[in-house]
């Protein structure tokens, strides 16, 4: 699909707002409408409705509660009429049923969902839906959140009619590195096909054979390994593609589902991180129409794996053979003892990782004013490959925000590897080499996972992950966004990283008092312009923009801030209406 | 001096009762003829009871609140638990709630079913009643029949549900299984035992002087006070109110089996423990009638929305496993509303006030249970008599502390 037949969004970007890649999708079923909307009003089961008059018969149905239920049908993809679940009566075609998605509202429109024939039809989809499918529900990661689980039981719950063996097709086809097909599973609705065509804009799927036959198949020697390929398993409503990184790891049932902001690049999507106990198991997008739309890349779905191996649990001094662990509070000690009689004699560095939140990079500004800190280095992962929709080549989640939190105390974060000095603390240790570590007379850290820079540190301090903790991260166009301790931190001594260093202040005699999340973002609204009057409670879930942060170029597709717009979408949806595919990205 | 002499020969002065003060003593909560750890404390003046204030909770097992976080089905064995005396009663009277919500009609077959088992549970809490009257005035050979007589019906309702007292064997539609074969002839066989044990308890108790002493005028309330209390069941009918759900508002097959109400007259101790006895035999006339009304046919709702699949769909098709994971996990789906429920229980009304939210667990359950007004009346009934007349009164009023708890 072009951009071209989008509608342009009203918005108070001056050039050319171009439609990112979802709104292309978004727009699917009205791209003929050049016309601004307006309101329909129109008739669903008697009651009257006001809709968009882009709207299909499924979201104005939506706004009033009332569920029309469909499998292919997707708000951010072209409408495909694959499954027939979703037909309903029409004022306008009277004793016939057409498709929910398909038909757009009309002024006057009378709907019928509940009508005898509807229920038959829909009683009659999942009887066929279910002929092939393989009686899997044990052993399949989609149960628990299966759209064929949910309308079977609302609208068929009746015995099997089938006395033939069923159709036997490929089990577990692998497509990518991150997605496994299991076609017996597969009801044909094609959202996979046309999420790689529409929005991924890699067409790397398609349906191969006819009828009942039909298979999702990737093309010979072309593997499913776009970017966004996690998308799909998402978007599946059933459990035909599975990530296979999380697959057999967890029942969906036993997961907490937690809000928070992918750490895997500067894009900052929001997310829904998935836990267990202490365990993180998967990442899902989390809607935001401003960042990430409902999609996220098939990277920022393994951020969870440095929440779970190769931690630094326990706080520890010396340095690589000669290092014990001695519990948190010999070990700020020992920090102590360390740096203070270096305090004001100069040559000491702070290193602060691009993956700290900004309370975290804060504490270690506060740290270096005390100290006397020359030089700050801002460290990171290093930048890789960059797309124009959500992937950026920056790896770190917070670089604007290290920056700005240096301005705000008024020094120079140097983007560059340390040299110089003889003394470092690092606020955690991303792309802290080991030649520069061992070239350190002094080197404090406080670390998320184990590495090179952790084995040479005199002091190291466990550093909680971004998922597990409280905290703001600003995002590569300065949007300020929230984060919250998704997954319980129960590990070892573990504490966020401003809290280590409020340990190491209150044992060089300051009392500054950082006791709290909230105070560690205090240290920054107070000193920078940019943040003034924002307190850390008052940041909204979906975050705000940092105006004089907003970039003067974008990536060609990539979600931008616009402004406020009649709400669509989930927001209209009623309270206690299951949520629909729009809210998480998820197939739900 | 002379002041003093003649106080000291007043002939008045020594004829005159002894001053006393009134005294507090706790009965229970650990005492053994106080069932279903209960307190009392008691304000006495010597012998005599001024005041009694009943303390519950030492049973509490926050079943409402339990019920929220389960699923509909998953509340059953809550119910067991109420009056554990009488399991199978609790069970039906909240699945009718629960089926009352959705509108659901239950098979004949399962309807029969419930009556029979509900029946043998009245009989089993009455028999345990009265056989703690006659063991807590001495007579210990009529707790030995009356035990022997409930065993006797205790193995068959173990051999039914697989437990003698958690039953959990009623479902949302019908219950869990059907009657095993052989059953129904066990159950023949050991009927006339038991009614043969409790015509023995009749014989030695009945005409027993020291026993109608004990129990004749004491504890008595009128109908029309009992009424007010809140009185229902064997308490209130021994009053001479006739009001039984059975009869009052027929439910399940009751309206086609042909019983009588007993009713007493004085509504005291006495009359209490005779009509028991009397129900006993009226629930095992019922029983009868069950065992030659009930038609074959199944024994659970044909909807895979509420009952759970055979299990023969669940293992080889789609449509069985699906229906199964969704009635485990998730619970039926419970249309909105809030309703009230009510049986006959062995004590009386047993009623539950269920809301539900339209999800698959209950929004708020509470249980009007029989036993719970019936205490709150205790003060009332053993005020101004003797210490010792507690027991016989506290036994006659049945209290299970599972119920009144909860």
């Amino acid at each position: 699909m072009s951009d071209g037949g989008a509608p342009k969004t009203p918005g108070t970007q001056p050039a050319a707002v171009s439609t990112g890649g979802g709104q292309a999708g978004a727009a699917a079923g009205q791209a003929s409408i050049a016309a601004p909307p307006k309101t329909v009003r129109l008739e669903v089961d008697g009651r009257p409705v006001e809709a968009d008059s882009r709207d299909n018969l499924i979201e104005a149905a939506r706004r009033i509660g009332v569920q029309i239920p469909y499998f292919c049908y997707h708000p951010r993809l072209s409408i495909a009429g694959q499954c027939r679940m979703c037909l309903v009566e029409t004022s306008d075609a009277p004793g016939r049923l057409v498709p929910g998605c398909q038909v757009r509202v009309k002024e006057g429109l009378k709907v019928v969902t509940t009508s005898p024939a509807v229920k038959e039809n829909q009683r009659g989809c999942m009887e066929f839906h279910l002929v092939n499918h393989p009686v899997d529900c044990a052993i399949c990661d989609e149960s628990g959140e299966c759209k064929l689980q949910d309308y079977y039981m609302e609208y068929d719950h009746q015995p099997t009619r089938i006395r033939t063996y069923k159709l036997n097709k490929p089990k577990r086809e692998i497509f990518g590195p991150l997605v496994v097909y299991d076609a017996e599973r597969c009801i044909m609705c094609t959202r996979c096909v046309r999420f790689m065509d529409e929005i991924a804009q890699e067409p790397q799927l398609a349906v191969v054979q006819r009828a009942t036959y039909s298979l999702i198949a990737t093309f010979p020697g072309q593997p499913l390994d776009s970017k966004y390929s996690g998308n799909t398993v998402d978007i599946c409503p059933v459990g035909a593609l599975l990530n296979r990184d999380f697959r057999f790891q967890s029942r969906v049932w036993f997961l907490n589902k937690s809000p928070s902001v992918c750490t895997g690049c500067a894009n900052g999507c929001n997310v829904y991180v998935e836990s267990r106990g202490t365990v993180a198991y998967r990442e899902l997008p989390r809607r935001n129409e401003e960042v990430n739309q409902v999609w996220m890349c098939d990277e920022g779905r393994l951020t969870h794996h440095p929440v779970n191996d190769n931690r630094v649990e326990w706080a520890r001094q010396g340095r690589g053979d000669a290092a014990e662990s001695v519990g948190p509070r010999l070990a700020v000690e020992r920090a102590v003892e360390l740096l203070k009689p270096l305090a004001g004699k100069g040559g000491i560095g702070i290193y602060i990782s691009a993956q700290s939140t900004m309370e975290e990079a804060a504490a270690a500004l506060l740290l270096g004013k005390e100290l006397g800190a020359e030089r700050y280095f801002l460290g990171g992962k290093p930048a890789c490959d960059e797309d124009e929709f959500l992937i950026r080549a920056d790896k770190n989640p917070n670089t604007r925000g290290v920056k700005l939190a240096g301005e705000a105390f008024g020094v120079r974060v140097e983007d560059r590897p340390p040299e110089g000095v003889k003394a470092m603390f690092a606020m955690r240790t991303d792309g802290l080499s080991d030649a520069v570590a061992q070239r350190l007379e002094l080197l404090v850290v406080a670390s998320q996972n184990e590495d090179e820079a952790t084995r040479a540190a005199d002091v190291t301090l466990p550093c909680m992950a971004v998922y597990e903790q409280d905290g703001t991260l600003v995002n590569w166009y300065g949007r300020l966004q929230r984060v919250w301790p998704s997954v319980p931190a129960q590990r070892g001594d573990t504490a966020p990283g401003w809290l280590w260093v409020e340990r190491i202040l209150a044992g060089l005699g300051y009392t500054h008092q950082v006791k709290s999340t909230s105070v560690a973002f205090q240290l920054l609204s107070a000193r920078s312009a940019d943040l003034a009057e924002l307190t850390l409670e008052r940041i909204p879930e979906q975050g705000v923009v940092l105006p004089r942060l907003l970039p003067a170029e974008w990536p060609k597709r990539a979600p931008r801030p616009s402004a406020p717009q009649a709400p669509r979408g989930p927001q209209t949806t009623p309270p206690g209406t299951k949520v629909g595919d729009e809210a998480s990205g998820g197939s739900r | 001096m002379t002041e003093y002499a003649a106080q000291d020969h007043d002939p008045l002065a020594l004829e005159s009762e002894l001053p006393s003060s009134p005294m507090t003593v706790n009965l229970g909560p650990s005492h053994p003829a106080m069932h279903g750890t209960v307190r009392l404390v008691l304000t006495l003046d010597g012998e005599t009871i001024v005041e009694a204030v009943p303390e519950i909770g030492f049973l509490h097992r926050g079943f409402s609140k339990s019920s929220e976080n389960s699923t509909w089905t998953q509340v059953l064995p809550y119910t067991d638990r109420l009056n554990y005396v009488s399991p199978y009663l609790n069970n039906v009277a909240y699945v009718m709630g629960v089926e009352k919500l959705i509108g659901l009609k239950v098979p004949e077959r399962a309807e029969y079913i419930r009556v029979l088992t509900g029946e043998i549970s009245r009989i089993t809490d009455h028999l345990t009643c009265i056989g703690a009257i006659g063991l807590e005035l001495g007579a210990f050979t009529v707790f030995l029949y009356a035990i022997e007589a409930r065993e006797l019906l205790w193995d068959r309702i173990a051999e039914l549900s697989g437990a003698r007292v958690t039953v959990s064997w009623m479902r949302v539609g019908g219950c869990a299984n059907d009657i095993p074969p052989g059953w129904v002839e066990k159950l023949v066989e050991c009927l006339p035992r038991v009614l043969e044990l409790t015509d023995e308890i009749d014989v030695l108790l009945t005409r027993n002087r020291i026993f109608v002493d004990r129990t004749r005028g004491i504890g008595v309330i009128g109908g029309d006070e009992a009424i007010d209390w809140g009185f229902t069941g064997p308490c209130l009918r021994a009053c001479g109110v006739n009001y039984d759900v059975r009869k009052a508002h027929p439910y399940s097959v009751y309206d086609r089996i042909d019983f009588e109400v007993p009713l007493g007259s004085n509504g005291d101790t006495y009359d209490r423990y005779v009509l028991r006895l009397e129900e006993i035999r009226q629930s095992h006339r019922i029983i009868q009638q069950c065992l030659e009304q009930m038609p074959p046919g199944p024994i659970i709702v044909d909807d895979w929305r509420y009952a759970l699949p055979p299990k023969k769909d669940v293992f080889s098709s789609i449509e069985g496993v699906m229906a199964h994971f969704k009635l485990i996990m998730e619970g039926i789906q419970v249309p909105p509303g809030e309703i009230y429920a009510y049986c006959e229980g062995a004590n009386g009304e047993l009623g539950f006030h269920i809301v539900s939210n339209g999800k698959g667990k209950p929004y708020a359950i509470q249980v009007r249970a029989p036993g719970f007004p019936i205490l709150s009346g205790l003060p009332r009934l053993i005020k101004g008599h003797m210490v010792a007349d507690i027991i016989p009164i506290f036994d006659s009023i049945n209290m299970i502390g599972g119920e009144v708890e909860q």
